[in-house]
């Protein structure tokens, strides 16, 4: 199996802070796998995020020890121009991640491949083709500055995989739009990582979404990893909730009717709405 | 146009320039309207405050008629008149140009002829955030509101409200700059190398031999001017 990012043994400490934000932490994201990273703040799940995009420690200098590999590059000799193009990033908010400088939406997505120095036919191709895949291809002639949070988070992710990485890292993308801005998103970063088998790596406290939709979910706290698996297994480890994990709707459901007897003896709890209903009728039948 | 507008001899030439030659082009640029109304109101303080001095307090004169111990004088009348003319003519030609040109046009022709692109951004960037900084101001300001703040009523209670809306809005627009600054390496902008441009700045046949015409015009106009004294 490839393996798109690898953390080998990697602790990091912001400049003018003593306490590491990153300790010790190893991680092995294999390509094509949605990684979920969750936390409370402070966690150290931003810069984690950083790290992986090799802003750490190309933008943030700080200390980094340990080993970062991010699409067969070294993080820490490969320069961040060269990086950008192998492990995108997407931050909080929509807003100030908008150019400034362009008036369409098209023009927007081709900000990047602008910098990067590419012909004109190819640059357009890869517009549409990008404005298509995150369903933003009526919006083209648009202002960005008149679009809504969500088509704004979605241009921006249009234009981020224009620039053709293998990885995705998204950092809170949805955190500060409406529901049907989040809706938006989240189907496409779905569609993104079922149709076009991207590695996604995505810090987003919305657990329903991912528990239904990550591989995998990595838990941060205090900048060091404490749960590792998949969202069923991660979702319900009663040790993860004692460090602050929340738990779903579903999880919540079935740990109430498992104290009342009302839950199948033996079975894991429920994370998603399917185990739930799966979960309530084998208890309603037995 | 400015050069030639302001080349005008005469008090009443600059006026005649931009009713012969800013008035057509606004129209002809369909932001006439926009253009009458932002110049009226740009200019308007200016030119009232010219009248005022040098209408009345022009040393010595032609008194046209008194208010009080002061004197309206023909030569403070003609002044302003000509001096009205002349900042009607700066701020109606640079309201003009930015109602007409498209700013990333603009700097992607300047690049191409040598502008760095870092400095094209900056300026660029600077004009296109104006509506969010507008529109953060006035979500501070109803923040404010919500608080009790009071933001309306007499000049000192709007003064008061200065402080509270400038200080969160300096910080938030700070605390943003990290951001918009690792937005921009996560799209190459600091990759060294040649940039290209999705947008084309074409040029037709005629439009260097228009350039070449008008700034020969100008000239014309300032040597016709001197010449004129």
């Amino acid at each position: 199996m490839e393996i798109a990012i690898q953390l080998d043994r990697v602790s990091y400490t912001y400049p003018g802070v003593s306490s590491p934000a990153l300790k010790d932490v190893s991680l092995a994201v294999p390509a094509g796998q949605i990684c979920a990273v969750v936390g409370a703040n402070g966690a150290g799940k931003s810069t984690l995020a950083f790290t992986i995009a090799g802003f750490i420690p190309h933008f943030y200098h700080g200390t980094l020890q340990g080993e970062v590999t991010v699409a067969g590059k070294k993080t820490q000799s490969t320069p961040l121009s060269e990086l950008v193009t192998q492990a995108g990033l997407v931050f909080q908010n929509p807003f100030n991640q908008i150019s400034g400088t362009k008036f369409t939406v098209r023009e927007e997505i081709a900000f990047g491949l602008e910098n990067l120095g590419m012909g004109r036919d190819e640059m357009l191709a890869r517009c549409e083709a990008m404005m298509a895949l995150v369903g933003i291809g009526d919006l083209a002639e648009r202002s960005p500055l008149g679009l809504s949070g969500g088509q704004i988070q979605r241009m921006v992710i249009a234009s981020i995989l224009a620039m053709g990485p293998q990885i995705l890292v998204l950092d809170e993308p949805t955190s500060q739009l409406d529901p049907v801005g989040r809706r938006e998103v989240l189907a496409s970063i779905r569609g993104l990582a079922e149709e076009h088998a991207m590695t996604v790596v995505i810090i987003e406290h919305h657990l329903e979404w991912l528990a239904a939709n990550a591989d995998r979910m990595v838990v941060l706290a205090d900048g060091t990893i404490i749960a590792d698996g998949s969202p069923g297994e991660v979702l319900t480890d009663e040790a993860a909730w004692q460090r602050g994990l929340s738990r779903t709707r579903y999880t919540e459901a079935a740990r109430q009717a498992s104290a009342r007897d009302c839950w199948p003896a033996g079975r894991r709890l429920a994370v998603t709405l399917d185990e739930a209903e799966e979960g309530f009728r084998a208890a309603w039948t037995s | 146009m400015l050069v030639g507008g302001l080349a005008m001899p005469g008090t009443w030439g600059v006026y005649a320039f931009m009713a012969l030659v800013v008035l057509p082009l606004a129209s002809w640029g369909r932001v006439l309207k926009e253009l009458v109304i932002a110049t009226v109101r740009v200019a308007f303080p200016f030119a009232l405050s010219v009248f005022l001095i040098q209408g009345f307090l022009w040393p010595g004169g032609t008194p046209i008629f008194a208010v009080g111990p002061l004197s309206l004088k023909s030569e403070g009348l003609a002044f302003s008149v000509a001096s009205t003319g002349r900042i009607l003519m700066v701020v109606s030609s640079f309201l003009w140009f930015a109602f007409t040109t498209r700013p990333d046009m603009l700097m992607l022709a300047l690049v191409q002829r040598g502008l760095p692109t870092s400095l094209s951004y900056m300026i660029v960037a600077t004009l296109q955030i104006v509506p969010r900084f507008q529109a953060r101001a006035a979500a501070i300001l109803d923040a404010q509101r919500a608080r009790g703040v009071e933001t309306g009523g007499n000049l000192i209670h709007r003064v008061r409200t200065v402080l509270p809306l400038v200080v969160p809005l300096i910080l938030s627009s700070l605390i943003d700059v990290e951001e918009r600054a690792l937005a921009l390496e996560a799209r190459g902008f600091s990759r060294p190398g040649v940039k290209t441009s999705l947008i084309e700045v074409r040029e037709a046949t005629w439009e260097p031999g228009l350039r070449w015409g008008i700034g020969l015009a100008a000239v014309a106009l300032v040597v016709l001017s001197l010449w004129l004294r």
